[in-house]
C-alpha cells in the first residue's frame, strides 16, 4: 500500500530517532566506562564530559561525596526519567511514538520495542552499579540492533520503512557529531608534548572510536597508530563507514530518493554536506573542532526541519 | 475438594465431575497439577507483556497502559450448543437492524402499535439527523458485541446489545494465541473452532459498504486516539485488515463531499470508515460543535453516499436498556419468529405498575441506567446499602425513562486460577456479530471473569479478567461434520 499518513510518518521518524538515541547513549557510556577503567589510578577521570555529550551538563550538580561524578552522571543518564535525554526517557518516548504506529510495523518489531521497554523498566535503577552497568548497556544496544535487524529482514521497503530509516540516520549523524564535538575537541585543545599525555591521548582517541563502535573498522581502514586528525576524518568523512556522518548522509540520500517528491529535502541535504566538507580537519586544521561540529549539528537540525515540513506539515 | 461449590459451573457438574465437553481439559489440569498450571499461567502473562497486549484505564488523572488480565483456564462450550446460540444471535441482529432502519424511515413499528412513540421521543440515542437516510444494504448495526450470561437454570440469556462501538474482539484473538501456547496438547487432540477468521470477515463486511462503483475501497479505522481505553484494539484491527488507522485530524471532507486522509503525498480518498468514536463526537458540523475527535462534514459525505460508515450513526438507538425490553417483540414483529435466545426479564420503570414493583422489590433487583456502559451506575439490590437503595429509588422517580430493573442473575462460574488455588469465578460472554449481506458470529467470544470472590462485575476497567473461549466439536457436536469425521474424532478422543 502506498498510503502513509503524515501523522504516522512523523511518529515513525521520531520513534526511530528515540530508539537510536537510547542505543547511541548506551554505546557512548560504555566506551567512557572502558576509558575510566583504562586510566591510571593517579588520574581521577571525571564523568561530567559524558553529561555534556548528551546536552545534560547544565542540569546536574555533582556533590562532594561523589568527586568523580560517577554516581551522579550515570544515575542521570541511565535511570533518571526526569532527564529527557536519559536512556529510560528515550525508550519511553520511542515506545509512545511507535505504539501509535504498530499496525504498520512487523509484529516482531513491536515486540522488540516492548522487550526493550520492559528490560529498561526492570533494570535501569540498578544499572549504575559497576558490576551490572556494562551488561545493561550492552543489552540496550543489542535489543536496538535486533529491532533494526527485524525491520531490515522482514519489513517491506515502503515509505513507512523509509521514515524509520530516516529517523535512525538523522539521530546517528547527530550523535556522532556530538561525540566528536565534546570528547575530541577536549583532547585536541590540550596539545601537549608530554610523552605520557600522548599515550593517554591515544587511549582517549580509541575511546572516541569505541563510542561509535568504530575502533576495529578504523584500524582496518587507516592502519598505523591512532592519530587524532585521522580519527576525526574517519568519523566525519569516511563514507564507507556506516556510522560516519558522511556515511549517514549518503544513506539518507538513498532513502529520500525513494520517498515522494523529496527535492526540497535533498536541497537541504546538499547544504548539510557542504557544511560537513568545510569541517574537515584539514580545513579546520584540528582546531575549533567543537565549533565546526556545532555547524554540522545546526545543518542536521535544518535537515530535520526540512523533513518535517515536507512530509508532516505539507498535507495540512 | 477445595473448589468451592457453585450453583452453575460451566466446566463442572453439581457433583464436581467434569462436564463431557470439559473432560479433556480437566483431566489435563489434574495430571499436570497446580504448580505446572501456575508456571504456564506465568508464561502466558509474559507472552502478553512481550506481545504488548494492553488495555488503558483512566486512574488518578492518568491514562495507564496495563497488561491485559488473562486467566489460563478456558471456558469451553460444545459445538452443538454454540450453533443454537449463533442462530439466536443472527436472528436478533437481523430484527434489530430492521427496527433501526424502520425508525429512521417509515416508522411502521410505531404505526402498528408495537413500539411506543413516546419512547422514541425520549431516547437519547435517537439521531434526528439520520431521518430519511438509507444506508447501503439497509444495515445500521454492522458490528455488535452482545453480552450473554447463563443463569442457575442453565439457560443462556441476552443481557445487553452493544451496538455502538463494542470492544473486546481483539482480545478474543489474542487470548487464543496465548492459550494455544499454554495448552498446545489440547489443541492437537481436540477440534477447537479457530477465531482468527474475524478480521477477514470484518474486512469483507467493510468492503461491502464501499460507495457504489468503488471496487477496491480504501478502508480506515477511526480512533479517538492513544488515550482511548480500546486503542489497542483499534490498532490491532487496522493492522489485521491492512486498513489505515486514522484520527479525526488525519481526515478532511472536501468540497466534493468526499472524505480524504492527509498523507505524505497529499490527500487520498477514503471509502469506508470503521469508526470507533461515539456518534456525538463524529462530526462537529452536526453533533457536538466542539468535538476535536471528529471530522467536520463526515455526515454530509455519508448521506451523499460517498463514504461507508460502520456502525451507521444513530444505530445506538436500539442499544439502550429500555429498548432492550422490546427486542423479543421486535423479533416476532419483523421476522415472525419466536426469539431463540431469551431476554432477561426486564422491568420498565416508565410504566407505573412496573415501577411500583421495582421500588417495592428493590433489594432483590439489579437497577441499571438506560445509557451507561462499562458497568457504571449499576446498583445490585442485595449488595447495596440502605442509603444506596434510597438514592436509586430517588433517581428512578426523578427520571423513570432512564432506568430498568432485572432480577439478580446468578452468573455461571468457571474454575479460575487465583491466589490459593483453583476457584469458581463468575463469567459472562461477549460474542461479536457482523451483519451485512450475510451474518457472521465469532466462534465463542470474549469470556470476562470477575476475579474477586463472589463478584459479579466483569468489566476490565473494574478489576475483571478474561479467559479464552473454546467451542469444541467432535463427540460434543454434530454441526456440519460428515460421519467419518465424527468417527475419526471419536476414535482420536
Amino acid at each position: 500500500m502506498a498510503t502513509l499518513l503524515a501523522r504516522t510518518a512523523d511518529r515513525l521518524y521520531w520513534g526511530a530517532r528515540y530508539v537510536e538515541r537510547a542505543e547511541d547513549t548506551a554505546r557512548i557510556v560504555r566506551a567512557y566506562n572502558d576509558l575510566v577503567v583504562d586510566s591510571p589510578s593517579h588520574e581521577l577521570l571525571r564523568w561530567e564530559p559524558l553529561a555534556a555529550l548528551t546536552g545534560s551538563d547544565l542540569a546536574i550538580r555533582i556533590p562532594e561525596s561523589d568527586p568523580s561524578g560517577e554516581v551522579t552522571v550515570l544515575g542521570y543518564l541511565l535511570s533518571d526519567r526526569s532527564n529527557p535525554a536519559s536512556i529510560p526517557s528515550s525508550v519511553d518516548a520511542a515506545r509512545e511514538n511507535l505504539r501509535t504506529t504498530r499496525e504498520v510495523m512487523p509484529r516482531e518489531a513491536w515486540q522488540a520495542i516492548n522487550q526493550l521497554s520492559q528490560y529498561v523498566d526492570a533494570t535501569a535503577a540498578s544499572a549504575v552499579q559497576r558490576q551490572l552497568r556494562d551488561r545493561f548497556l550492552l543489552r540496550v544496544v543489542e535489543i536496538s540492533r535486533r529491532l533494526d535487524g527485524i525491520l531490515e529482514s522482514t519489513m517491506t521497503r515502503s515509505n513507512e520503512f523509509r521514515m524509520l530509516r530516516l529517523g535512525r540516520l538523522v539521530e546517528r549523524a547527530d550523535m556522532t557529531t556530538r561525540v566528536l564535538g565534546v570528547a575530541a575537541a577536549g583532547i585536541l585543545q590540550r596539545e601537549s608534548s608530554d610523552r605520557d599525555d600522548l599515550v593517554h591521548d591515544q587511549v582517549r582517541w580509541m575511546s572516541v572510536l569505541r563510542s561509535v563502535s568504530a575502533l576495529q573498522m578504523y584500524q582496518r581502514t587507516v592502519r598505523g597508530p591512532i592519530d587524532g586528525i585521522a580519527v576525526v576524518r574517519f568519523l566525519l568523512s569516511y563514507p564507507a563507514f556506516p556510522r560516519s556522518v558522511q556515511g549517514c548522509l549518503d544513506d539518507m540520500r538513498g532513502v529520500l530518493l525513494g520517498l515522494p517528491t523529496p527535492q526540497d529535502v535533498l536541497a537541504v541535504l546538499d547544504r548539510t554536506e557542504s557544511a560537513l566538507a568545510r569541517s574537515d580537519p584539514d580545513v579546520t586544521a584540528g582546531t575549533e573542532l567543537d565549533r565546526a561540529m556545532e555547524r554540522v549539528q545546526t545543518a542536521i537540525a535544518e535537515l530535520d526541519r526540512a523533513i518535517h515540513d515536507r512530509y508532516v506539515a505539507s498535507a495540512r | 475438594m477445595a473448589y468451592g461449590r457453585a450453583r452453575m459451573d460451566e466446566l463442572l457438574t453439581d457433583t464436581g465431575e467434569p462436564r463431557a465437553v470439559a473432560a479433556a481439559l480437566m483431566s489435563l489440569i489434574d495430571s499436570i497439577g497446580e504448580d505446572e498450571l501456575r508456571d504456564r499461567q506465568k508464561i502466558a502473562e509474559l507472552d502478553i507483556l512481550t506481545m504488548g497486549i494492553t488495555f488503558t484505564i483512566y486512574s488518578e488523572g492518568q491514562n495507564i497502559d496495563r497488561a491485559w488480565p488473562f486467566d489460563i483456564i478456558p471456558r469451553v462450550i460444545a459445538g452443538d450448543e454454540w450453533d443454537r446460540i449463533t442462530a439466536g444471535l443472527q436472528q436478533r441482529l437481523w430484527a434489530i437492524n430492521r427496527f433501526i432502519d424502520d425508525l429512521y424511515n417509515d416508522q411502521r413499528v410505531i404505526a402498528d402499535g408495537v413500539f411506543p412513540a413516546d419512547l422514541l421521543e425520549a431516547s437519547v440515542n435517537f439521531r434526528p439527523q439520520c431521518r430519511g437516510v438509507r444506508p447501503k444494504l439497509g444495515v445500521w448495526a454492522h458490528i455488535s458485541g452482545t453480552d450473554l450470561v447463563r443463569d442457575d437454570d442453565g439457560q443462556m440469556y441476552v443481557l445487553e446489545d452493544n451496538l455502538r462501538v463494542p470492544s473486546g474482539v481483539s482480545y478474543v484473538i489474542e487470548n487464543r494465541g496465548v492459550a494455544k501456547r499454554a495448552f498446545a496438547e489440547l489443541f492437537e487432540r481436540q477440534r477447537i473452532r479457530p477465531v482468527d477468521g474475524y478480521t477477514d470477515e470484518l474486512n469483507r463486511l467493510l468492503t461491502s459498504l464501499a460507495p457504489v462503483g468503488v471496487d477496491d475501497p480504501q478502508l480506515a479505522v477511526l480512533t479517538p486516539g492513544i488515550f482511548n481505553s480500546a486503542y489497542f484494539e483499534h490498532s490491532f484491527l487496522a493492522e489485521r485488515m491492512g486498513a489505515e488507522l486514522v484520527e479525526g485530524a488525519d481526515l478532511v471532507v472536501g468540497d466534493d463531499d468526499c472524505v480524504y486522509m492527509k498523507t505524505i503525498d497529499g490527500l487520498e480518498r477514503v471509502d469506508v470508515i470503521y469508526r470507533r468514536i461515539d456518534d456525538l463526537f463524529l462530526d462537529p458540523e452536526v453533533f457536538l460543535p466542539d468535538s476535536a475527535l471528529g471530522v467536520p462534514g463526515l455526515m454530509r459525505a455519508w448521506k451523499a453516499g460517498n463514504v461507508g460508515l460502520a456502525n451507521a450513526p444513530g444505530a445506538g438507538v436500539a442499544d439502550d436498556k429500555v429498548v432492550y425490553a422490546w427486542v423479543p417483540d421486535l423479533i416476532r414483529y419483523y421476522l415472525g419468529e419466536e426469539p431463540l435466545i431469551p431476554n432477561v426479564p426486564t422491568y420498565r420503570t416508565m410504566y407505573d405498575d412496573e415501577r411500583r414493583f421495582v421500588i417495592d422489590n428493590i433489594g432483590d433487583l439489579v437497577i441499571k441506567p438506560a445509557n451507561e456502559s462499562g458497568g457504571y451506575g449499576i446498583v445490585i439490590g442485595n449488595r447495596a446499602t440502605r442509603h444506596e437503595l434510597d438514592a436509586a429509588v430517588a433517581a428512578i422517580e426523578a427520571d423513570p425513562r432512564n432506568w430498568v430493573a432485572q432480577p439478580i442473575l446468578s452468573l455461571s462460574t468457571v474454575p479460575t486460577l487465583v491466589d490459593g488455588g483453583i476457584r469458581p469465578r463468575h463469567v459472562d460472554l461477549r460474542p461479536f456479530v457482523l451483519t451485512g449481506t450475510t451474518s457472521y458470529v465469532t466462534p465463542g467470544g470474549l469470556t470476562r471473569v470477575a476475579l474477586p470472590e463472589g463478584s459479579l462485575v466483569v468489566n476490565s476497567s473494574q478489576g475483571g479478567g478474561s479467559k479464552d473461549t473454546w467451542i469444541i466439536d467432535g463427540q460434543y457436536g454434530t454441526s456440519g461434520r460428515t460421519q467419518s469425521q465424527q468417527q475419526m474424532q471419536g476414535s482420536a478422543g
